[in-house]
């Protein structure tokens, strides 16, 4: 859809954000993203949404001061501002006021230059370096003095009798390289800090200088077992923004995919909590379900993880002519399996024991930290984009938005064994009616978009991915922002594992289900 | 745990841990997924869609469809294509462009398909060797034009040239055959 | 049933017979020493190839089969592996206590191995008190992993180390629980007559019927966590503390480890073997003597080893299956219900044997 901005000037913005908070009830905020305008200055955009009445809004502040920029914080008002404010202090060096913790948080804390910014010069200032990566355990935070100036003081992160473990870079069960620091005290967490970036690739960075095709190859490689609503998400708003029309083949095709991604996806977050948990052999009982799903994927797509399935204004491929009997093999061989997933784990007393009421997650906080996706879901929050902003298929099948209230590490896996099921009704309900039409819809060789905002949200298998494309009219984007469905889950490990043991925060990440790179981006 | 009884949650842990033992017992006798590499080779099965690695195919007669217009390098969005070309003069004296050394990088490769989309002439394709395993850097750098290959010529197409090239064209020409299965199907 | 005694009581009156009698003891314990680093060394061999082929099989793979047939010298290259890496040598840990440790570990399990009655006649520790020193030295190893743990000057370690030292001293209550349960029941501590007293009264198991029923599930249970195997494998949880009180061992200093938590578990079950399936003593139907004759053609060995490693399966089918407890988890599940269940046992154990209500 088409971002209708309203601006704000950065003195006012913390009240105006207040008033839409408490008066017009925008308690999740979407999307936080940095901007260049170049001469017009700096700035953020704010996508907000209410809960309760489904209203949006977007806000942009600007300030000229390209030396240093200040911006009013927001963290105070949305606990997720405070890691989506860092992001934008560490790629755009705008500072936020009163931001308890302003530190880099994907580059490196000597890192030179604020490389999403036009006129930065990345390469030249920044060497390949051969000392060890700086780790600070100590904090700026920046506030107006009372005769408005600006002053800085020091916040403490990590005290110097704190045991604070280095959960990752390289542990079995980060499910990659994140970098947790956990404060214990014996086997009980105190506090959880992200150190993240270890595989930041620059994604938005390199999109700039792509054309709209180009794009399409990096969505596939931000959350991989997200890879194909990933691309839809793209896609699709790059379709909405130049007023494509897609067949309802593509469409119906399109849904298909996502269901069938979102299982494999969910297969894969019960091998990877069974083992987090101890289970080994579970582990491999879905990988033998979705090594047929594998197939699928490969003989359509031609790849099993990084598919490049969808493109703009339809998809790669036609389906073949087995797709379907395979599809229905598919799934009953994992409706059959399902119990004995249950069975060997969920039901076991030991696996109960490990995950009813650890890391609780109320719904406020759920809401306020952004936990989108099945995770959200557990809390109580109905937070489905295929419910709140039907795309695709979505508005004409049917199916139920998995709720549970408990927010616990039990709740968030049963939403996950849930929703397969819930998957699969939905393939049902659209596997027999494929309708006949083309799979490509035409358009010229050279795609440019119209001047303007964009964004497109989809439910991604963790939560709602959403792709924010700023068009100045040219074949290739000004800025491209993926809303990660993971950043905001990686960031409630502190919230979700304060007070819990050791053990706990494995089983919570794992439980989470974060993808690295979807984070890391 | 607190709402049950002692004894009760012993037996009801009990049996939740037998049902478990049941489970992983009746797998233990279940047939066993491993695939065993390179053992299976002749039993892999790869669908033609699979993206493993660029090539040009050329007909009996060395001759390859490539303009060199420079398309594909223009769609890859990681640089791993680039062609060299240069401009002869045709014996009726018109200046054509004609390919010198097509040259790709495995190692850069993204297998997003763009280039094969891209080209106009059906020139190139992704085929479906997949051992692209090497021990030095320099050898994921081919050159996909055979040595002494030429274009091939237009307004009369070798007949024998049609079978080299199927794979370009083969997703569109599927495309009614998939439609009418689907139909029959409703 | 052939007692070993008679070759070994030759043996000794053979070398009485050339030489002083303490050259003839040293030698016999030359021999011994022998004996039991080699069996040692390929009881290793068998059970970690048996563990991986089973694991394999529980989780549709079929394990090990490139090295060898069927991968049989797989665990021969693993131990050539380990023998040429690099020892490395951590910054500010303690180097005598970090080197000491795995032999601490590695002696704890050699001593309770040598406890073992293979056959009649053929035990190489046996005393009056047999039960009671195993309980004793078993206890020696949580002294290894505490050290490991600490000497390492590293946080995963000490971690797991000390998760090590509350499980292995809580559970060695159940432990001893248990075998105090058989103790009763037999009226005797020195292992070979607890066998012996199988072979004639019939197995522990079936002669206490329910106490010894309840006795053998526990120990099953405390043994897995004795041997710090799944779902007890708190000390090293792999997801957790990457590998616990030995991440920072390498070479065969981790080697040792290694071996010693492989025959850990064999000597855990080699023990229930002997306490409760009557060790080396056939299985004998009252009433059918054909069956009877036929099973008594069987050396005493085959059927030791036959029970022993019935219960290893048993304890990897287990290992394969669950997940792992959480450490309150794993305490209140000893204090809370494996201890007092273990000690009404005792009380019920008591009253059988009172009443004479042994079968």
């Amino acid at each position: 859809m088409t971002l209708d901005i309203r601006t704000i000037a950065p003195s006012e913005l913390h009240e105006e954000m207040l008033r839409l908070k408490t008066e017009r009830q925008m308690d999740f905020l979407v999307n936080l993203v940095g901007m260049d305008w170049g001469e017009e200055g700096l700035g953020v955009i704010y996508m907000l949404e209410s809960t309760r009445t489904g209203e949006t809004a977007t806000l942009k502040t600007v300030t000229a001061d390209r030396e240093n920029p200040f911006i009013p914080t927001v963290s105070d008002l949305w606990q997720i501002a405070n890691i989506y404010e860092r992001e934008v202090y560490d790629f755009f060096g705008i500072k936020f006021l009163n931001h308890p913790d302003m530190r880099r948080i994907f580059l490196r804390e000597d890192w030179v230059g604020y490389p999403l910014r036009k006129d930065d010069k990345t390469e030249e200032e920044n060497p390949l370096r051969m000392t060890d990566e700086p780790l600070a355990d100590t904090t700026h935070e920046y506030f107006l003095k009372e005769d408005g100036s600006v002053g800085v003081k020091e916040n403490t992160v990590w005290g110097k009798d704190e045991y604070v473990v280095n959960v990752g870079p390289q542990h079995p069960s980060t499910h990659g390289v994140l970098h947790m620091r956990a404060s214990l005290d014996g086997e009980i967490v105190k506090k959880v800090g992200l150190v993240l970036g270890y595989i930041h690739r620059g994604v938005e960075k390199i999109s700039e200088s792509m054309t709209y095709p180009q794009l399409l190859a990096m969505t596939d490689r931000l959350d991989y077992f997200s890879a194909m609503q990933n691309r839809h998400a793209l896609c699709m708003c790059i379709e909405k923004a130049m007023g494509l029309e897609v067949s309802e083949r593509v469409q119906y095709i399109r849904t298909i995919m996502d269901e069938l991604q979102r299982i494999a996806s969910h297969l894969i977050y019960y091998a990877c909590m069974t083992m987090d948990t101890g289970a080994l052999t579970a582990f491999f009982y879905t990988f033998r379900e979705r090594e047929q799903l594998m197939k699928i994927f490969e003989d359509n797509f031609g790849g099993r993880l990084i598919m490049n399935y969808n493109t703009i204004g339809g998809v790669m491929y036609d389906i073949l002519p087995s797709f379907v009997k395979e599809v229905k093999e598919f799934e009953k061989a994992l409706r059959n399996r399902f119990k004995e997933y249950q069975d060997i784990y969920t039901n076991n007393v030991i696996a109960k024991g490990r995950m009813v009421g650890v890391g609780t997650i109320s719904n406020e906080d759920a809401i306020s930290l952004g936990l989108t996706g099945p995770v959200g879901r557990a809390s109580g929050w109905k937070n489905d984009v295929r419910k709140r902003h039907p795309y695709a298929m979505y508005d004409k099948v049917d199916f139920t938005e998995i709720v549970r209230n408990e927010g616990d590490t039990n709740a968030r896996h049963w939403n996950r064994m849930d929703e397969m099921l819930e998957s699969l009704n939905i393939i049902d309900q659209l596997i027999d009616n494929i309708p006949a039409g083309e799979f490509q819809a035409k358009r010229k060789p050279i795609i440019k978009l119209p001047e303007g905002c964009f964004y497109q949200a989809v439910e991604a298998s963790r939560g709602e991915l959403g792709v924010f494309i700023e068009s100045k009219g040219d074949k290739t984007p000004y800025r491209v922002h993926y809303r990660s469905s993971s950043l905001p889950l990686a960031n409630a490990m502190d919230t979700a594992s304060r007070g819990q043991k050791f053990a706990d925060l494995i089983a919570i990440g794992a439980s989470m289900d974060f993808v690295i790179p979807d984070i890391d981006r | 745990m607190n709402n049950k009884s002692y004894l009760g949650g012993i037996i009801e842990a009990v049996k939740s841990l037998s049902i478990g033992m049941k489970t992983s017992l009746k797998v233990f006798f279940e047939k066993h997924e491993t695939e065993q590499y390179p053992e299976n080779r002749s039993t892999l099965h790869f669908s033609d869609r699979n993206r493993f690695c660029l090539e040009m195919p050329h007909n009996d007669k060395n001759e390859h469809k490539c303009i060199a217009c420079g398309l594909c390098q223009m769609a890859c969005p990681n640089d791993s294509i680039t062609v060299t070309s240069e401009m002869v003069t045709t014996e009726d004296g018109k200046k054509k462009r004609q390919l010198v050394k097509y040259e790709y990088n495995i190692g850069q490769c993204m297998f997003c398909n763009l280039c094969v989309q891209a080209c106009p002439h059906g020139a190139i394709r992704f085929n479906q060797e997949f051992e692209n395993a090497v021990f030095d850097k320099n050898k994921l750098l081919m050159q996909l034009n055979q040595p002494g290959s030429k274009v091939e010529e237009k307004p009369k197409p070798a007949p024998a040239a049609k079978p080299a090239a199927p794979a370009a064209a083969a997703p569109k020409a599927e495309a009614p055959a998939t439609t009418e299965t689907t139909k029959k199907e409703e | 049933m052939f007692d070993f005694s008679i070759v070994t009581k030759w043996f000794h009156s053979l070398l009485c017979g050339v030489m002083p009698e303490w050259t003839a003891i040293g030698i016999e314990c030359l021999i011994v020493l022998l004996f039991i680093i080699v069996l040692y060394a390929i009881l290793a061999i068998v059970l970690i190839y048996m563990e991986r082929k089973v694991c394999a099989f529980f989780q549709c793979r079929i394990g090990p089969n490139r090295v060898g047939k069927w991968g049989l010298l797989q665990v021969f290259a693993d131990v050539l592996k380990m023998l040429t890496k690099e020892i490395i040598k951590m910054r500010q840990s303690d180097r005598l206590l970090h080197d000491m440790a795995p032999y601490f570990v590695l002696a704890a399990s050699f001593l309770t191995f040598a406890c073992i009655p293979w056959n009649k006649g053929l035990e190489i520790l046996d005393f009056n008190v047999g039960a009671f020193f195993f309980i004793a030295v078993s206890g020696i190893g949580v002294v290894g992993i505490l050290l490991a743990g600490w000497a390492s000057h590293s946080k995963y370690p000490i971690i797991g180390a000390m998760r090590s030292g509350a499980q292995l001293i809580s559970y060695e209550l159940s432990i001893g629980m248990t075998m105090l349960t058989v103790i009763m029941l037999c009226g005797t501590m020195q292992l070979s007559e607890i066998v012996q007293q199988q072979a004639d009264y019939g197995w522990n198991i079936v002669r206490g019927h329910v106490p010894a029923v309840l006795a053998f599930i526990i120990y099953l249970i405390a043994g897995n966590a004795e041997c710090n195997r799944g779902p007890f494998d708190l000390p090293e949880a792999e997801s957790e503390l990457t590998a616990g009180y030995h991440t920072e061992y390498s070479g065969m200093g981790f080697g040792f480890f290694y071996l010693a938590e492989y025959l850990n578990l064999f000597i855990c079950s080699a023990m229930a073997a002997t306490i409760f399936l009557g060790g080396w003593a056939p299985l004998m139907i009252p009433g059918l003597d054909g069956f009877n004759a036929v099973m008594a053609y069987i050396p005493g060995f085959v059927w030791f080893f036959a029970k022993a490693f019935f219960v290893v399966f048993l304890l990897m089918w287990i290992r394969w299956t669950f997940p792992r407890l959480r450490i309150d988890q794993l305490l209140s599940l000893e204090w809370k219900y494996l201890l007092p269940i273990s000690m009404f046992n005792i009380i019920l154990m008591a009253l059988v044997v009172c009443l004479g209500l042994t079968l």
